[in-house]
């Protein structure tokens, strides 16, 4: 019974967890311009977020080390700063989006302009990072974050045409008033949102916090299969709602406000209630991921002693990192640039930055020496290799198709 | 000297030619004891004639997954080749020298331990 609720607990996390502030607003933006015709976008990247988090847990699962540890070691001082490089500066980025998300999200609800917020924001990751344990935080934060679920309902409360959805979903076509060059650099931004690199990084560091050994290897990966789907159907019900009420009026998102409408319509404010309360947990606890991932990242690059199971003395540099991280975040959102402007460059650049990121995790997946009887099996391994080309493909366009579309203008 | 000032240096015969670059160092663990491990001793240097870079764990000869990385990086490196430390000659900043008539070994690893088989 105890395990049976560990693993409906598990999924549930994982369902709340998914969503982040790169999901939220590409989505929106995507709903309401292309309506649901880039919607098979987010099942790519799901399916490959799926299979690569999977593989990562299962690294730390079975070798007790977080996977950059691994691949630090293995892979070497060079080929690890490039991992690290890339994924350290896309991080930092991601952490300036979520802080940004909070206090957008603490501004629908007080009236009180985000720049007030953002360092009360900011200040409260670093609160939960330093004092709350791994457990909790997690939990609290995905369980909260569950409350996204109200714009699934709120898809159906507007009663939309069902048939005219799954037309556009079906069978994807540019619409036209987009040109094709702007439609493909949405599908890699929804790609790069739903593969952010932070997540396997955190995934697995959080392995090895939560101790995870060879028999919680099944737990984990009902955990990922069934929780990273069911938190994308929730990405595609926030594309629905922005394809449904945003796209008809010719609304464009630049705001979080726009990003709720169609739930305040649909609902009322009960609805907007839940749905406020689902992005400030969804943010917040992606906040939460993103800083843990840079002190872990640059911890387990440079092998300083890392981790909330170890009291803050013990892990000072991790936990200093974290802090500088967050001052960073605060200082570059302090300049007043737009949040949502940040997260839109957030996931364009993490699609550039992911062969860096995902390569090595396939190469320590297969070690033997690390993984023993438990490498990538041949089917995986066939898998990761189609993703590993999508993924070359996306990080080589984005720059090239960020320049010609004018990011999407 | 560290060990970054020797990884991708150039690797010279006695007559002068090129024979590529330093890609990586051998250590053997065989020295006593100290506070974590035994103590390391350089056996000798990777040589590889097309690529400094690194070997990513496929210089040990029973890791062939996944394809087809696996066999990517070892045709990356392929040609490349162990020299022991006793047929280096100078071991400068920029250039390494090796003796004459020295050994060029097997790069591979077999298992956990060095292989050594003559390779030509």
């Amino acid at each position: 019974m105890k395990r049976l609720l560990g693993v409906a607990l598990g999924i549930l996390t994982a369902i709340g967890g998914f969503v982040d502030i790169g999901d939220l607003v590409t989505n929106a933006v995507v709903g309401s311009r292309f309506g649901l015709s880039l919607i098979w976008v987010v099942g790519v990247g799901v399916v490959g977020i799926c299979l690569f988090a999977n593989m990562s847990g299962r690294v730390a699962a079975v070798s007790g080390r977080a996977t950059f540890e691994v691949i630090r070691e293995r892979l070497g001082p060079r080929a690890g700063l490039a991992n690290l490089g890339a994924s350290f500066f896309i991080n930092l980025m991601t952490v300036t989006a979520e802080i940004g998300g909070i206090a957008l999200a603490l501004q629908l609800v007080t009236s009180i302009h985000h720049l007030l917020w953002i360092p009360v924001g900011a200040f409260a990751v670093w609160l939960v990072i330093w004092r709350v344990r791994f457990k909790i935080m997690e939990n609290v934060a995905g369980l909260l974050g569950l409350c996204l679920v109200v714009f699934g309902v709120a898809l159906f409360l507007l009663q939309p045409d069902w048939g005219q959805l799954a037309g556009q979903a079906m069978a994807p076509a540019v619409p036209q008033t987009e040109s094709a060059a702007v439609y493909w650099f949405y599908a890699i931004a929804l790609f790069g949102a739903a593969m952010t690199p932070y997540e396997v990084f955190f995934f697995s560091s959080g392995a090895v916090e939560e101790g995870w050994k060879v028999k919680d290897l099944v737990q984990s990966r009902i955990n990922v299969l069934a929780g990273f789907p069911l938190g994308g159907l929730l990405s595609v019900a926030i594309a629905g709602c922005a394809a449904v009420v945003l796209l008809p009026a010719g609304i464009e998102v630049t705001s979080l406000s726009q990003i709720v409408l169609p739930v305040a319509e649909a609902g009322g404010k009960l609805a907007l209630a839940l749905a406020l309360i689902g992005i400030l947990a969804a943010t917040f606890g992606a906040a939460l991921e993103t800083t843990l991932s840079s002190g872990y990242t640059l911890a387990q690059f440079f092998g300083w002693s890392w981790g909330k199971f170890r009291r803050p003395v013990r892990a000072a540099r991790f936990h200093l990192s974290m802090i500088i991280c967050l001052v960073v975040a605060i200082g570059v959102l302090a300049t007043g640039a737009d949040p949502i402007l940040i997260t839109e460059y957030s996931v364009v650049f993490s699609a550039v930055a992911l062969p860096l990121t995902y390569l090595p995790i396939l190469i320590v997946a297969n070690d033997p020496q690390y993984m023993g009887k438990h490498v990538n099996s041949r089917a995986v391994n066939l898998a990761a290799n189609v993703y590993l080309v999508i993924i070359l493909v996306a990080s080589l366009a984005a720059i090239p198709l960020l320049i010609i579309t004018g990011a999407g203008a | 000297m560290i060990l970054t000032d020797v990884l991708g240096s150039r690797v010279l015969n006695s007559e002068g030619d090129l024979l590529g670059r330093v890609a990586d160092a051998r250590f053997v663990l065989d020295q006593p004891p100290g506070q974590l491990l035994a103590g390391a001793r350089l056996q000798g240097l990777i040589v590889s004639p097309h690529s400094a870079g690194s070997f990513m764990g496929y210089e040990r000869n029973d890791v062939t997954r996944p394809w087809p990385i696996a066999q990517i990086l070892k045709w990356w490196h392929r040609g490349s080749f162990l020299v022991l430390w006793e047929d280096i000659e100078i071991m400068g900043p920029e250039t390494v020298r090796l003796r004459e008539g020295f050994t060029a070994y097997h790069p591979g690893l077999q298992g956990a331990g060095p292989g050594q088989a003559p390779q030509r």
